[in-house]
């Protein structure tokens, strides 16, 4: 159990550390914290001049989407960039459970993502004036952990297949491109077809969303906890999906070669 | 109970080739070998580039699942049982690579001990023990990007050591180091058996393979062509004798003249810094050296030497049949 635990959080962290040694502070401060700014700012602008949704609309939607860029891409990378320093094989030989092995990679990537959505909601706020009520942001706080741990859910699957196709980030880019367009963060569900409304109802953020929008406009944490509630199944489901499919390549490398470095 | 054995062991590899018409290719790396390791037994596996040496330890330390036969690891089924195997093997390969760049050799240790689930009370201890035995002490904290080859080797080492297995898997343990760290890596080898371990290692240094087995399997084409202590492979070839001789430049026809003589075992080219050597292995008896050199007419000769032959005489032989 002592172990388990360790493995998750000891072992998560430094494996995070270990992998992400490229994350300087001038590639994180541009794509983490620069960019989704860049993106709220260009659909609240759309938005003012075709007379849309207001702002506040739109720093959410886009505040909140934005840490797939974190969730998507950080966690192929805590998987898959075991295989380009050909750790690999140390990791699978060791007898460690995989259940703590694969779930602690997620957590500081998680944490991570929570904190891209948090700073580029504040600093979106501000720059555009959207007042949030001071009551709203504790439980905002958790619905963007909630959205992260979502997300982060779907970059295990993202994970799992780096450790087949090599073209990964071309998959997480389309997966962000979906997530922009499907998830209700820019359009309003009703304006969408209804297979995209209905294709949302499985995808992350659409609830988180939902649910931030809101708490800034005062609702309480009760009010949404359906929405949340369903935030966290479509995670959870992504995540157990995920980790199964890392398994299930696991097993199959032993009996093909697959994994090894090509 | 044997510590490691083998049955009939084999694995193929399919590949596949071309992109649009997709042909699949079987190779047979490994093709039924049997042998057996005893408790606290140094055991060597010898065999040229692609024998299937390192496809058999990775079968052993359950990374593939054999095509064929069985193996067990302290009476455990490596495809079966794989989670029990994994916790009482250690597991090093050659090279530089496989160590985590950017986190000091401190870190890169502690983090395996928590995967081995070494307990945290004991990591500091047994971390600090393992840098003293592969001399790393000192440069712990350091970044493992900024070692030498050598270094990043004996991380390895320790790495494998970590949760103090009581069977080893080396897989060339030694590649690429200088003679100094090679000595030294080899000296932390031997210092294994007589802490009671069982050693299972590749090399392609015959000297190595000399000094530290107890007994050595060479292997050649995925199978075992010879088996037993380093002296009863050099009995093998013992009768007869090795005559060098120091060419330079020397063309194909005359190699394949010597090797058609009668009394020659084996033939072998070794790279010397400007020269090459010519070694020829005999029949006891036989007194060839003139002949060799008659059918090297044409090449500038140096050197010739006659000697006893070695290990590496006895491993030429083997897999040059
Ligand atoms: N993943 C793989 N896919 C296809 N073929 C492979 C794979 N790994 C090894 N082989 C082939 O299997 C054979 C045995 O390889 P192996 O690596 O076991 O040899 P080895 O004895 O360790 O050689 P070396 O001394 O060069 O390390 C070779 O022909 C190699 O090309
Ligand atoms: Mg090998």
């Amino acid at each position: 159990m002592i172990v388990a635990a360790r493995i998750f959080f000891v072992g998560g962290l430094t494996s995070f550390r270990a992998l992400f040694y490229w994350l300087t502070p001038w590639i994180y401060i541009p794509t983490m914290l620069i960019a989704p700014i860049f993106q709220i700012l260009l659909f609240a602008y759309i938005g003012r001049s075709a007379h849309l949704r207001s702002d506040e609309f739109y720093v959410i939607g886009n505040a909140l989407q934005y840490s797939s860029i974190p969730c998507l891409f950080a966690m192929a990378q805590s998987i898959g960039g075991e295989r380009f320093q050909d750790t690999l094989s140390a990791i699978l030989v060791s007898p460690a459970a995989r259940i703590p092995l694969f779930f602690g990679r997620s957590l500081p990537v998680v944490l991570n993502g929570a904190l891209v959505s948090a700073f580029s909601l504040a600093v979106g706020s501000l720059i555009l004036g959207v007042h949030l009520p001071a009551s709203s942001f504790a439980p905002l706080a958790l619905v963007v952990l909630i959205a992260a741990f979502s997300c982060t859910g779907l970059g295990l699957i993202n994970a799992a297949l780096s450790l087949r196709i090599r073209e990964n980030a071309v998959l997480s880019n389309v997966i962000f491109g979906f997530l922009l367009i499907f998830t209700g963060a820019n359009v309003p569900l009703d304006d969408l077809p209804s297979w995209m409304s209905t294709a949302a109802q499985g995808l992350p953020f659409t609830h988180a969303i939902a649910a931030a929008r809101k708490l800034a406009n005062g609702a309480g944490l009760g009010d949404v906890g359906g929405l949340v509630g369903a935030e966290l199944l479509v995670g959870a489901i992504y995540g157990v999906a995920g980790f199964l499919l890392l398994r299930w390549f696991e097993t199959i490398s032993r009996r093909h070669a697959s994994l090894e470095r090509s | 109970m044997a510590a490691i054995e083998a049955a009939e062991l084999r694995r193929t590899y399919k590949t596949h080739t071309g992109t649009f018409r997709r042909r699949a290719k079987e190779i047979e790396a490994v093709r039924g070998i049997s042998f057996a390791v005893e408790p606290g037994e140094l055991f060597g596996l010898l065999g040229p580039n692609g024998a299937g040496k390192t496809t058999t330890i990775k079968m052993l330390i359950t990374l593939l699942i054999p095509t064929g036969g069985s193996a067990r690891v302290l009476g455990l089924d490596v495809v079966h049982q794989a989670r029990e195997v994994r916790k009482r093997i250690g597991y090093v390969f050659g090279g530089e690579r496989g160590v985590y760049e950017r986190l000091s050799g401190y870190d890169n240790l502690r983090y395996f001990a928590e995967l081995y689930g070494v307990p945290a009370r004991e990591q500091k201890r047994r971390i600090e023990e393992l840098l003293e035995l592969v001399g790393l002490k000192g440069r712990e904290q350091e970044r493992a990007e900024g070692y030498s080859r050598g270094m990043k080797q004996r991380l390895h080492v320790a790495r494998g050591l970590l949760h103090d297995p009581e069977v080893l898997f080396l897989d060339e343990p030694t590649i690429g180091l200088d003679p100094v760290g090679a000595r030294e890596v080899r000296a932390t080898i031997a210092s294994l058996t007589e802490a009671g371990k069982t050693v299972l290692l590749t090399t392609h240094y015959m000297f190595e393979a000399d000094a530290l087995c107890d007994r050595i399997a060479v292997i050649s084409k995925g199978s075992i062509v010879a088996e037993g202590t380093p002296l009863d492979l050099k009995r093998g070839v013992a009768q007869g004798s090795v005559v060098e001789v120091e060419v330079f430049g020397i063309a194909d026809e005359a190699l394949e003249r010597v090797r058609a003589l009668g009394g020659v075992v084996a033939v072998a080219i070794e790279e010397r810094e400007q020269a090459q050597v010519l070694v020829v292995q005999t029949e006891p008896d036989v007194e060839l050296t003139q002949a060799i050199l008659s059918h090297l007419n044409g090449s500038d000769v140096g050197r010739i030497s006659r000697r006893e032959p070695t290990l590496e005489d006895a491993y030429v032989a083997l897999v040059s049949e």
